[in-house]
């Protein structure tokens, strides 16, 4: 699916987002990316649903390197990549039904868009996409009105109405409260399983991170630290990841003491015992 | 499983909940006085594309060019930008001197209601406080309604050519336009720090002076500059009707055909306007 | 106490702005020939109370009110179809002011414009804002008399003259708001393939119109005070019946047409003000 080389990326101001990445993701498989905040697993995701370029480095999607692509080839892979993001980023003055069908955008003309706009042209879709993600009494109201997790599974919806081979989900559960995190996860988890969507998800928390995928890799200034099955995971590994994190290595310490904030739905984490 | 509500049938389109009148009453009287107003306006394309009004086009863009550039004409008009510019403030400082009083009158948290006046008696507030507040509005609604250039003319009529009536129509104009900002500021202020103040035993001018001046004031240059950029555009074309500046020039000049001068005077007021945008930038850079 | 009172920061600029200030009003008071003493001392008040004193009583007449009953009309219809005009203009030339539509930012990270394709657009928005100032810049009343000139007297030259002018400004404030509007959900609809149109009309314009709406409102405010004097240079209107009736010293009338811009500016600020509310 996915074969990253030596991806660099430095921003104009001249700070170096990420540096000398490599990564290989195969098509079906569910990885988490884990580490500090400000250590660019943002940008990373950025590059890989192609509305970043990297500033050096080579990105293979499917085979094809990105970087040769034309205008019109690259939004036709972009349909391909489905985005969820940390704000879920919907057009707040739209009503949810148009947020959703937005996903049809990049099959849809400017023209057709417009019209949709009128006159939403797959109601249907929408409603389905809605009820899939549990919310299908919402598909007329206004966007801004809903809640954050609301709003998160709305952002969720439109990916499935875009129907993508993979799915990138950038911190989609850190504006909303534990225990609809859990839920959102598992949905995003399920739903991907069952279409055998790829699924590459940026988590704040380490324990969900764990629970609920087989591989983690672990991102720290621009660089990749590891790339692991859960279970070798251990506390040292993730103690260096967030060594200098003060608030990210608190809520470590709690991990150790056996305080989950996600309840009983977390299986208990590997390497720290009650 | 749930249903989705109000899948398709096109039938019971929009489910969208907004099936209130108002859409379709506006559209229906949006479009009625459109079409109405384009016969009253006798809106005609075609006139803009007749043999005529291209002839008349050719001659004004020929005429323009070169434009005029001689030493005398020059000098001429840049006494008539300078004197622009003088109107301006001369009429903004008169707009300020009556907005600021009338500005004040007009404001009802000074002059009858909420914090300041728990303790005034009843008929105190209506005689002292809403008469004033009252009478102040409607002058400033009648001095701002009435545009600039109406001002002017009555004004010439009144004290006779050159800039002075300008710097009244201005100031007058102005004046009215001010006075309602400010009220508004004023209006506006947080009351919280007022409360504070006058809880803490301070006296009604003190609690203006420590309270309401200093959230106020920010607002109010903002917006007395910005009036200052309208007054230079004001005052470059009040002269239309005789009253001073680059306007008089203009009209004088196009009623003689002679669009050379037109180009020249045109050149000289976008530079006008141009440098007081700059100006005024930067001087709203130093206050807020 | 070991710390020392903070000494009192410099208090030069105010001062220096102040003197400033008193410059400037000094050499304009001197430039204009102001007379206020006079002014204030009673001759000049005196000459504007009799003037004032001779508009009374307003021409209540059948032919002033018909005269000054369709001179609002017409006023009124310059200024909707001046605006309409407007919008129509300064809508797409507003595009063409907005580097985040054309070069800048966040739709154009995934990809390097080619070097061609990246100076026709910078071209394209240098060209789009000089025309904009251009239009701009220009009063209406000296774009009514450039119309005047190629099409004619009546209302149609004031309609043309306020429709450009105001496009000149919507243009230039539409586009400040397209440049303002939140970019994360572009991003987002930039990411599901989206091309740049679809993500205008779907991302970019639903954030904007409320702006849209509010502006072009504003500015209808502005231009039925501006429509009511376009007449002044024979461009229809309130203005052409003021403009005859000042020249013709017919004194109460001129009291009735100023009476009617009065109804017609407070009747149309309380109607945008009420659209605005249930519009925005």
């Amino acid at each position: 699916m996915y074969e990253l080389t030596g991806i660099r990326k430095v921003f104009a101001a001249g700070s170096v987002a990420l540096e000398d990445v490599s990564l290989r993701v195969g098509p079906g498989e569910h990885v988490a990316f884990i580490g500090p905040s400000g250590a660019g697993k943002t940008t990373l995701f950025r590059i890989l649903n192609l509305t970043l370029r990297p500033t050096a480095g080579a990105l293979v999607f499917e085979g094809q390197d990105v970087s040769e692509l034309s205008d019109a080839e690259l939004r036709r892979v972009r349909t391909r990549i489905g985005t969820i993001y940390q704000q879920q980023n919907l057009v707040g003055r739209l009503r949810v039904v148009h947020n959703v069908l937005a996903g049809h955008l990049g099959r849809w003309s400017a023209a057709a868009a417009l019209a949709s706009l009128v006159r939403p042209r797959d109601v249907a879709g929408a409603g389905r996409a809605l009820e899939q993600v549990g919310m299908p009494e919402k598909l007329w109201a206004r966007t801004d009105e809903l809640s954050g997790g609301q709003q998160q599974r709305v952002a969720i919806a439109r990916v499935l109405v875009q129907d993508p081979d993979v799915i990138l989900a950038d911190e989609p559960v850190s504006a909303v409260d534990p225990s609809l995190a859990v839920s959102i996860v598992t949905l995003l988890r399920d739903l991907s399983h069952a279409s055998r969507k790829t699924l590459l998800m940026n988590l704040h928390s380490v324990d969900l991170a764990l629970g609920y995928f087989p591989r983690i890799v672990g991102v720290r200034d621009g660089r990749v630290r590891f790339d692991l099955s859960p279970d070798k995971v251990g506390p040292e590994l993730l103690a260096e990841l967030y060594a200098g994190h003060r608030d990210e290595e608190q809520e470590l310490e709690q991990l150790r003491d056996g305080k989950n904030p996600f309840g009983a739905a977390c299986r208990p984490l590997p390497g720290f015992r009650k | 499983m749930a249903r989705i509500p109000s899948a398709p049938p096109a039938d019971r389109f929009p489910a969208s909940g907004s099936r209130r009148l108002f859409p379709y009453l506006f559209t229906a009287v949006f479009a009625a006085s459109v079409l109405f107003s384009l016969r009253e306006a006798q809106v005609d394309p075609r006139r803009l594309l007749d043999a005529d009004a291209l002839a008349n086009v050719a001659k004004f863009v020929r005429g323009m060019f070169p434009p005029k550039l001689t030493g005398e004409f020059l000098g001429l008009m840049a006494r008539a930008a300078v004197e622009t510019v003088q109107i301006s403030v001369m009429g903004t400082a008169i707009a300020i001197a009556l907005g600021v009083p009338l500005g004040v009158l007009a404001t009802s948290s000074l002059m009858w209601r909420g914090v300041l006046h728990e303790r005034t008696s009843r008929t105190g507030r209506w005689v002292l406080g809403f008469a004033p507040y009252a009478a102040s509005r409607a002058v400033l609604s009648v001095f701002r309604s009435i545009p600039e250039y109406v001002w002017a003319f009555m004004f010439v009529r009144a004290v006779g050519f050159g800039p002075f009536p300008g710097v009244l129509a201005i100031g007058v104009a102005y004046g009215g336009m001010l006075g309602k900002v400010y009220s508004e500021i004023l209006e506006s202020v947080s009351p919280r720090p007022l409360e504070t103040l006058r809880a803490a035993g301070a006296s009604r001018a003190g609690v203006v002076l420590y309270g309401l001046v200093p959230q106020a004031l920010p607002n109010v240059v903002a917006y007395t500059l910005y009036r200052w950029e309208c007054a230079i555009r004001a005052s470059a074309i009040l002269g239309f009707v005789g009253a001073g500046g680059l306007g008089q020039q203009i009209e004088l000049s196009m009623r003689m055909f002679q669009f050379d001068e037109v180009l020249t005077l045109l050149a000289i007021l976008f530079v006008l306007v141009a440098s007081v945008d700059v100006i005024s930038g930067r001087i709203r850079g130093w206050v807020a | 106490m070991a710390r020392a009172v903070a000494a009192r920061p410099g208090r030069r600029a105010p001062l220096l702005v102040g003197a400033g200030l008193a410059a400037l009003l000094a050499w304009s008071w001197q430039g204009t020939g102001v007379d206020l003493p006079g002014l204030l001392g009673g001759e000049g008040l005196r000459q504007i109370a009799t003037y004032v004193a001779r508009l009374f009583p307003p021409d209540l007449s059948a032919r002033a009110w018909r005269d000054a009953a369709s001179g609002a009309v017409e006023t009124f219809a310059i200024s909707l179809i001046g605006s309409l005009l407007a919008v129509g203009l300064g809508l797409p030339l507003s595009l063409a002011a907005t580097r985040t539509l054309l070069y800048h930012g966040i739709l154009f990270e995934g990809r390097r414009l080619g070097p061609g394709a990246r100076t026709a657009r910078v071209t394209l928005h240098a060209a789009g804002k000089a025309l904009l100032n251009l239009l701009r810049t220009i009063p209406e009343i000296v774009w009514a008399l450039i119309f005047v000139f190629v099409v004619g007297l009546g209302p149609f030259p004031g309609v043309l003259a306020l429709g450009v002018h105001t496009g000149g400004v919507l243009g230039k404030l539409f586009g400040e708001v397209l440049e303002d509007v939140d970019p994360a959900p572009l991003e987002a609809l930039q990411a599901t393939g989206a091309g740049r149109l679809a993500i205008l009309v779907y991302g970019v314009l639903p954030q904007a119109l409320p702006q849209f709406v509010s502006y072009a409102l504003y500015r209808w405010e502005v231009n039925v005070r501006a429509a009511a004097v376009l007449g002044f240079v024979g461009a229809g209107g309130l203005g052409q019946r003021i403009h005859v009736a000042i020249s013709l010293f017919q004194e109460h009338e001129l009291l009735t047409l100023i009476l009617a811009i009065y109804v017609s500016v407070t009747l149309v600020d309380a109607l945008s003000a009420s659209l605005r509310a249930r519009l925005v």
